[in-house]
């Protein structure tokens, strides 16, 4: 029986009128979701940490490890074409492994690890935007509170009350709120590009000087930045050793891992276009958002200075981890966001807060969503009896409150660690950490799924192309040695240089206690539902065909 | 004694959930299975006779070139597995069916009789000798014949209207009629009519809500059996990452007067979930048929007044 994915002109397919056969999620709106999520701020936030790795170029760094994260969206494309409406990682490895590595997997990433995202989030929007925006008005006091600790903790708060809010009454209202989100910021970038373009270096230091005095008493802060926190910085963002190089990999994962985080509604009558759609959204979301941050350090390098720039990110940095004296520092430790220090150019404090609350939108476009995967991943197990039924329990307004309450009350415990407890910053990199090991096995999932799930690869539209082995597995081995690339050397790094290796014991045992906390809560399901009759592991086994 | 149920829906024309279905018996320990509704495919794909011994069909993207009679079954078997109907066809014969509309609802009828028929006679043969009740009830998808065809099965029994007796004093009264969809589908009717048609059926049970278990294909208004991404009716397109509540309020209202101790839904595959009204456990096990998966939920009932348990399945 030969195959081939070219489509002839005459009539295929006879439909029928049947409920359900619709034209699928729009490309637009799949990109959109895989744009937001592969969020260029994130990856600007993310850049903070390659100053632990100066001798690693992150033009190249970006590139590579775009190349892998490509991999990715075929896997996914893969995955969700072949079970779609599957409920994700939870499902597919449950499927194609065993109930309790999808629960224990699913579990610590969709759920556990983003009640760490929380403080991640905030601390981000709080400098990236916020005290920036308080600093313009004359609100410097407000943008210095917000960075106490009980400043840190209530901005965790409101984050989750956001976060909480939209899950419970505002999703719809949220969605047509993205697509505006998206337009603006996108607007907004645009104004700074063409900022960055036509400021000479010159004028771009002048504005900055200006502004740091205004706002933080600072003298010839330009310079003051470079001789507190420049030295031993790399002059150019292509400077750097191979092996450096690839040691930034797991930084730059910390942004670019996540165009797969969306594209769930997809139409029945479905084939290979599906897959191949799929495949398009998620890199294009990726891709477009490297162009754009590719562009950004183009132009920082030009207006800004490339040194300059390592060292304002090493100077916050250095004033975080206590190895530089933050009295040096023109601006105390403050983060210098790349945002402002854009909008500065422009002497004009009503110009400055309207670009920066413009661009802020691709971030808060996003991350209001960051509860709704975990209630999903939550109603999933709770449907599948590892949860008990009340966690799926919903008022009479469609709020689902107990898997409210999961996602919130540990967040407000772990936004308390964050805040309260110095070290607990350190972790930030388990974020992605507990999420890539998730992401590793179900690209072994898909591996293996020709053989571990036959019926399912077979009834799949997935181009079924052989060398060997399918194609299909060897792209899955391949992204699968990525992940297990990003997660050594995350773990066994003796040099500290991500913070969260087992160097690191809090890491070690915050980590520990989410996989801890997922086995043993699978274990109790197991052995109640086997003394109730319903064994755990006979929810995802398949039913004898003949 | 405890009755243990099995319920699927929305197979829509795929023959490996079919099969699946009725060995779910066994694979879960059931006593009654129940399916509920949308038997039959939503396509017809074409096998065009290319040469003598030469075939060929486009599938999910894919051109098939079949050579011989063993390619041309398996390739048939692959389409039916997907829940699309084969039909083998010369060109002339394609291209008469793609300029006559009538013709082709006639293709499409004749099909669905046959695969009906095929189904129950192979589901007899399997159920032969087993202690298994198995229940069908069409949706809202399904045309009117089809019900006769199944009326035919030594083991199945046809839901449709009827209220009929479950293990240990337990009634089943089922529908398959929905509310109104975009797709104009054969049993769909507003909200006070099929308020009306639900409360007739339910008025035949016997026993008290306790012990009556409802399978009505359309689920509940604005619960989380319903939501499905919202569409324009007109140009039948997703509109982005909106979703909607589009079970019925006449499902829900009935459910909310006669609060039976289960009463089970389909009809919007991607609302996979369980919630309580009331007293009420109402299930949507969703439908995973393009996989050739069958998304089910397995209820135990205790005999007398309690649910005891239930869980959601992939098999």
């Amino acid at each position: 029986m030969a195959t081939d994915a070219s489509k002839p002109a005459e009539q295929t397919l006879f439909v029928r009128k049947a409920s359900g056969l619709v034209k699928g999620w729009s490309s637009t709106d799949g990109f959109r979701y895989s744009f937001f999520s592969t969020n260029i701020f994130l990856g600007i936030w993310g850049f903070l940490y390659a100053v632990f790795i100066p001798g690693g170029s992150v033009f190249w760094s970006i590139i590579i490890c775009t190349l892998f994260v490509l991999l990715e969206c075929v896997v996914y494309a893969g995955l969700i074409s072949a079970m779609p409406r599957a409920g994700g990682d939870y499902v597919w490895q449950s499927r194609v492994f065993h109930s309790s590595v999808g629960f224990v997997f699913g579990a610590t990433g969709w759920w556990f690890i983003l009640w760490l995202w929380i403080p991640i989030y905030a601390a981000l929007c709080v400098n990236s935007f916020i005290n920036p925006i308080f600093r313009i008005v004359g609100l410097g006091s407000w943008a210095d509170w917000l960075l106490t600790k009980n400043g840190v903790f209530v901005a965790s708060l409101a984050t989750i009350a956001l976060a909480t809010y939209l899950v419970a009454v505002g999703m719809k209202a949220y969605a047509n709120f993205q697509k505006w989100a998206l337009w603006i910021g996108l607007a907004g970038l645009i104004v700074g590009a063409i900022l960055l373009i036509v400021t000479s270096k010159a004028s771009f230091i002048a504005a900055f000087n200006r502004e740091m005095f205004q706002q933080y008493g600072a003298r010839d802060a330009y310079a003051a930045t470079i001789k507190a926190a420049g030295e031993g910085m790399p002059s150019s963002m292509f400077a750097g050793t191979l092996k450096d190089t690839f040691y930034l990999l797991p930084v730059m994962a910390f942004w670019l891992l996540w165009p797969n985080w969306g594209a769930t509604l997809y139409g029945e009558v479905r084939g290979a276009k599906d897959f191949r759609k799929n495949i398009y959204q998620m890199a294009g979301g990726l891709l477009s958002a490297v162009v754009i941050v590719i562009i950004f350090l183009f132009l920082v390098t030009k207006t800004m200075g490339w040194t300059f720039f390592e060292a304002s990110a090493n100077g916050y940095m250095g004033a975080l981890y206590a190895y530089i004296d933050p009295a040096k520092l023109p601006a105390g430790g403050s983060y210098l966001s790349p945002t402002a220090m854009t909008a500065w150019i422009v002497n004009n404090s009503a110009f400055q807060v309207i670009l920066i609350a413009a661009i802020s939108l691709i971030v808060f476009g996003w991350w209001g969503t960051v509860f709704l995967s975990s209630t999903r991943m939550i109603f999933a197990s709770a449907f599948d009896r590892i949860l008990p039924e009340g966690v799926a329990k919903v008022t009479s307004g469609g709020v689902p409150v107990n898997a409210l309450l999961l996602m919130a009350i540990p967040s407000v415990i772990v936004s308390a660690f964050y805040a309260y407890q110095p070290s607990f910053v350190s972790l930030t990199y388990d974020a992605t950490l507990v999420i890539a090991a998730m992401f590793l096995m179900s690209g072994l999932a898909f591996m293996i799924m020709p053989w571990r799930a036959k019926a399912i690869w077979e009834n799949s539209a997935l181009p079924k192309i052989k060398i060997g082995i399918p194609l299909m597995s060897i792209v899955a081995a391949v992204y699968s040695a990525f992940m297990l690339f990003l997660l050594y050397k995350w773990i066994y790094d003796p040099d500290n240089l991500y913070g969260i290796g087992y160097k690191n014991k809090n890491s070690m045992i915050f980590m520990g206690i989410l996989y801890v906390a997922g086995i043993v809560i699978w274990i109790i399901a197991w052995s109640v539902r086997k003394r109730q009759g319903m064994e755990l592991e006979a929810v995802a086994k398949e039913i004898p065909v003949e | 004694m405890k009755v243990r149920l099995f319920f699927a829906t929305d197979v829509h024309g795929s023959e490996v959930c079919w099969r699946k279905f009725i060995n779910s018996a066994s694979h879960y320990e059931a006593d009654v299975l129940i399916l509920g509704g949308d038997m039959t495919g939503k396509a017809i794909v074409p096998i065009v006779q290319t040469g003598p011994d030469h075939w060929r069909y486009h599938m999910l993207d894919i051109t098939h070139e079949l050579e011989g009679a063993d390619e041309l079954a398996k390739g048939e078997r692959l389409i039916r597995d997907h829940g699309y109907y084969p039909v083998t066809l010369t060109p002339e014969e394609r291209d008469e069916y793609t300029s006559d509309e009538d013709k082709l609802e006639e293709l499409f009828h004749e099909q669905m009789r046959k695969t009906v028929a095929s189904w129950v006679e192979w589901a007899d043969a399997k159920l032969e000798g087993s202690n298994i009740q198995c229940i069908v009830c069409p949706g809202n998808d399904d045309r009117f014949d089809i019900d006769e065809i199944l009326k035919t099965s030594k083991h199945i029994m046809v839901g449709e209207g009827n209220v009929l007796d479950l293990p240990e004093g337990y009634q089943l009264a089922s529908s398959g009629w929905t509310n109104l969809t975009p797709w104009d589908t054969p049993r769909e009717e507003d909200e006070p009519k099929l308020k009306e048609r639900i409360l007739s059926i339910v008025e035949q049970a016997t026993v008290p809500p306790e012990r009556l278990v409802l399978g009505l294909h359309a689920p509940p208004y604005d619960t989380q059996l319903d939501v499905a991404p919202k569409i324009d009716w007109e140009t039948l397109t997703v509109q982005g990452q909106d979703s909607a509540h589009v079970g019925s309020t006449a499902v829900r209202e009935v459910i909310e007067e006669v609060q039976p101790i289960l009463s089970l839904h389909g009809h919007i595959h991607e609302s996979r979930a369980a919630v309580r009204i009331g007293r009420t456990l109402a299930v949507n096990p969703g439908s995973s048929y393009v996989e050739g998966m069958v998304a089910g939920v397995v209820v135990d009932l205790d005999g007398k007044n309690k649910l005891k348990r239930y869980r959601l399945t992939s098999g």
